[in-house]
């Protein structure tokens, strides 16, 4: 109903303006520039101090009285307007390119910003100490369990003091060794099969090695507190618990090789040595109960089962020795009956081939040295070779 | 003194002026601005006025009253744009505005003499209270239309003899304007008769009300302001004046009611009535106009058929 009336007072007061439009062409005014100025009228610097908001408030009226009556005056006055918005808008890019450091200093820190920036800054404030009290919470947590972690190593290496052997300790101690060893030594494709498996082996063992390389590089010093130091947040080592096989497996050849890398000039001597029974062999013939090939039963069952009993580092020691061997640049370890490649990953398929076989025959024509591996080695060998795992028995 | 002495130290060229050749300029400016409206103005209120005036502006205009040459030329190279672009506006054609563009540095000047000596120009009038360059664009508006009435011949009226004229057309029904919708003679002659009275009570209503009010509804509706416009004038934002504009249809349509029911003896229905009755009228004369071209162009294409 407002509204409605409204509405009529607005078609009201334009049909009031047509009316008076029409009466002033009939009068003989052709526009409203033709009212005449009179001296009652409003100067040119009354009408800009008007236009440009600047009159005081007395004089301000007295002009504002006048516009409302006087055509003439209030169309310079719209005019003027008009004029200086489009001054101003002409102006604004010029006045932002120029504008100075302190005026955009004075803009940064004006109220308008200040306003919005003030409360965003104690909302980020907030927000960020509050993920900061949690980090710190989870952080205390950690390292409870952490105190918890580094009583497993401690026992393993107190066991491993007191001569009882842990597969935590020698595997990770071995292995380092290994790589750093023994991949100097190999050829090219060897090393490169070296790497494959080292990468895929740390995959494998990732909870066992990261965990155990922090012991290893303290072992000596059995500093329990150096480790939960320098690893705070890591998991619970899986070798302080009761290790899986082929982590224990892997960790025995890496045990073995990394051995082997430190005496470097024992392998070789032992090579020489290899050699020269495999000589002696040819001129006997095959013999496949060969001392040195074929280790005891006891030693044997010693060498494969030391490294998860309770046997001492010494009998370790002794028994990556004897159950070791170096064929063509390749190392073997004895794992019951067979000779395996410790390039070689269980994960791995291999290709079976039978002795005196077809397929052995072609196999050897291309790859002579695997011939030889297989000549010197008895029983089943897996040999690791161009990146293809092959069993022979 | 002190006043003209700051206003000196805060131009950036004072171009060689002193604060007693500022005084009378200053003094000027503040009788027009200040102490005609309010004689007992505080020395607070005339300080802030005196710092609040255009320093650099006035120090150039003075120079230039004084006769200074660099000032001249200074002037003219700042504010040349600025005339002929006030001047292709009040104008109608290039010409004309060229015209009006050299005539107006003439003006400025003077080319009569005051008993002073000094040239009897508009620069004297420039208070420094307002921008120059809004100053002479004012002064060449007002130049363009002090033109225009000596080329023609004008009737000088007011627009208050123009409400005046309306009331009293207002009181002769058959000058309104508006159409009945009923096709019976008597209600036709009745509805003119009622609709000529508000429009007589509408016009005497707005003359009464306030300046700043009545300047609104003029802007609006009688110059063609957008409101956006009109509240640039007024020095408001266009959403508080169409919240005025609101204001003004409330108190307006009351003091119409107002006026009919006790001038003319109208009851309230019959002011509500009769306010239907016209704007409906208003709105019928309204569609003829819309319609007029549609008609045209079919009766052309017939004629052309």
């Amino acid at each position: 109903m407002k509204q409605a009336n409204n509405n009529e007072v607005d078609l009201l007061l334009r049909a009031l303006a047509r009316e008076r439009t029409s009466a002033a062409w009939q009068s003989g005014s052709e526009s409203g520039y033709a009212k005449q100025v009179s001296s009652a009228h409003l100067d040119a610097d009354e009408l800009n101090s008007y236009a440009e908001g600047v009159a005081p408030d007395p004089a301000r009226t007295r002009y504002t009285e006048h516009l409302a009556d006087c055509e003439a005056c209030r169309g310079i006055v719209v005019s003027l307007v008009q004029s200086a918005g489009a001054a101003s808008r002409l102006e604004v890019p010029e006045q932002k390119g120029g504008a100075g450091f302190w005026q955009k200093l004075r803009e940064l820190f004006s109220p308008t910003v200040l306003g919005y920036a003030v409360p965003a800054l104690v909302l980020t404030a907030v927000i960020g100490i509050g993920l900061l009290a949690l980090r710190q919470q989870q952080g205390v947590q950690f390292v409870a369990q952490n105190e918890r972690q580094a009583e497993a190593p401690s026992a393993a290496q107190n066991k491993a003091d007191s001569g009882v052997s842990s597969a935590a300790q020698p595997q990770a101690t071995v292995q380092d060794g290994r790589q750093s060893g023994t991949t100097a030594e190999l050829p090219n494709e060897k090393a490169a099969l070296e790497r494959e498996k080292t990468q895929v082996g740390q995959e494998l063992l990732k909870p066992d090695s990261s965990v155990a390389k922090a012991p290893a590089k303290d072992a000596g010093q059995a500093d329990i507190g150096s480790v939960a130091e320098s690893r705070p947040y890591a998991p619970e080592p899986k070798a302080a618990a009761a290790p899986p096989a082929a982590p224990v497996l892997d960790a025995e050849k890496s045990a073995e090789l990394a051995k082997e890398a430190p005496a470097k000039r024992e392998d070789q001597a032992r090579d020489r040595d290899e050699s020269f029974r495999v000589q002696s062999d040819d001129v006997h013939g095959p013999n496949r109960s060969r001392s040195n090939t074929a280790q005891p039963s006891s030693q044997r069952s010693a060498g494969v089962v030391g490294g998860r009993g309770p046997s001492g580092m010494d009998k370790n020691k002794k028994a990556a020795e004897v159950e070791t061997r170096s064929v063509m640049g390749r190392h073997f370890t004895r794992e019951g009956d067979a000779w395996v490649d410790t390039a070689y990953e269980y994960s791995r398929a291999t290709v079976r081939v039978a002795r005196g076989s077809d397929q052995f025959r072609a196999l050897v024509a291309d790859e002579p040295a695997i011939r030889t591996i297989a000549a010197q080695l008895d029983g089943v060998v897996i040999v690791v070779w161009k990146n293809r795992a092959y069993r022979i028995q | 003194m002190e006043g003209a002495g700051r206003l000196l130290g805060r131009a950036t060229d004072n171009h060689g002026l002193t604060a007693e050749t500022l005084i009378p300029r200053v003094k000027s400016a503040v009788d027009k601005y200040i102490l005609r409206a309010d004689p007992q103005a505080s020395a607070d209120v005339i300080q802030d006025f005196i710092d609040k005036l255009q320093a650099d502006d006035l120090c150039l205009i003075v120079a230039c009253e004084q006769g200074n040459q660099k000032a001249w030329t200074d002037l003219v190279e700042r504010f040349s744009a600025t005339v002929r672009s006030a001047a292709r506006s009040a104008s109608s054609n290039e010409e004309g505005a060229e015209d009006l563009a050299q005539s107006i540095w003439a003006e400025l000047h003077g080319l009569r003499v005051r008993e002073d000596g000094k040239p009897a120009g508009k620069l004297a009038y420039y208070s420094g209270r307002g921008s120059l360059a809004g100053w002479l664009r004012a002064v060449v508006a007002q130049l363009a239309i002090d033109q225009h009435r000596k080329q023609s011949r004008l009737v000088q009226t007011e627009e208050d003899a123009d409400f005046d004229r309306i009331i009293q057309h207002g009181q002769d029904e058959s000058t309104w304007s508006g159409h009945g919708a009923s096709p019976n003679p008597e209600l036709q002659i009745s509805a003119k008769l009622a609709g000529a009275q508000v429009q007589k009570a509408l016009a005497e209503s707005v003359k009464q009300m306030s300046a700043e009010d009545r300047l609104l509804v003029k802007l609006y509706y009688f110059d063609g302001l957008r409101l956006r416009e009109a509240g640039a004038v007024l020095g408001v934002h266009e959403a508080t004046a169409s919240r005025r504009l609101t204001r003004i249809h409330a108190e307006l349509r009351q003091q119409v009611e107002r006026l009919l029911i006790e001038q003319e003896g109208w009851t309230q229905p019959e002011t509500a009535r009769a306010f239907s009755e016209v704007a409906l009228n208003l709105e019928a004369d309204i569609e003829p106009l819309l319609a007029t071209e549609p008609v045209l162009m079919k009766k052309e294409n017939e004629v052309a058929g």
